[in-house]
């Protein structure tokens, strides 16, 4: 694997760990009796995020990783849909699909 | 089925403050942070940004962002809220070209509108998904 490679795939990864600790961090909305446990294992997955993000960025210029991170609005509906039983309606997902070009398109100018 | 379809004012407040702060930071840091040198040690890096005063400023947004946030996630679906951080990205476009003097390309503007109508057909929809019992 090319470094280029791992750095793009260490991104892809924080976009993934982003949405799980997003979803704890509702989690603990949803269930609590037990929000402090919630809100503490979501505050401690998105410092892995940010450990995640800024190994990428030995590998990778911001310019590439950053726009990458767009992904993870499309990672949090996902889960929302799955984990949490959110009803994602089909104009929402239209939504997210213009957020993630439109931010795309911010960033890879940047 | 969604319930009630009207927003209630305090989501709106924890929506447009999530993106304030998400903004602040993100141009605290491009200002600030980012002006640390490169060291060859990630730890040397490390400790620079913690000697750094801006530092602090960083956590205390950080920590204002999590309290806010949770109280938004009280009023909302995740896939509702998550969404209306992408304006951040607006935010900190125009605020760049604003007051860092940066300049704007043509796709970036683009870029802007076609978020701001993705945050508007997110916005048209049920911001709570109905639970049949509270887990």
């Amino acid at each position: 694997m090319t470094p280029t490679a791992f750095g793009v795939l260490l991104v892809v990864v924080s976009t993934m760990v982003e949405g799980f600790g997003q979803t704890f961090l509702k989690k603990s909305a949803l269930d609590v009796t037990r929000r402090r446990r919630w809100i503490l294992l979501g505050v401690a997955v998105l410092i892995v995020e940010v450990v995640l993000y800024s190994g990428a960025l030995r590998f990778l210029a911001v310019s590439t990783a950053f726009p990458i991170t767009s992904l993870s609005f499309v990672v949090v509906t996902l889960l929302s849909r799955w984990l949490l039983g959110e009803q994602v309606a089909p104009l929402r997902w239209a939504g997210v699909g213009l957020i993630l070009l439109g931010t795309s398109l911010i960033v890879a100018q940047a | 089925m969604t319930n009630e379809a009207r927003v209630p004012i305090r989501l709106v407040i924890g929506l447009a403050v999530a993106i304030a702060l998400d903004t602040a930071l993100q141009l605290v840091w491009k200002t600030g942070i980012a002006a640390i040198p490169d060291t060859s040690s990630t730890w040397e890096t490390l400790v620079a940004i913690a000697l750094n005063p801006i530092f602090i400023l960083v956590v205390v947004f950080m920590a204002a962002q999590l309290v806010n946030w949770l109280k938004v996630l009280d009023h909302a679906d995740l896939s509702y809220a998550k969404p209306f951080t992408s304006l951040s990205y607006v935010t900190v476009c125009i605020l760049s070209v604003l007051l860092l003097g940066e300049h704007i390309a043509p796709l970036q503007i683009v870029g802007i509108v076609v978020v701001v109508a993705g945050v508007w057909c997110v916005s048209q929809t049920g911001r709570a998904t109905l639970r049949a019992e509270p887990e």
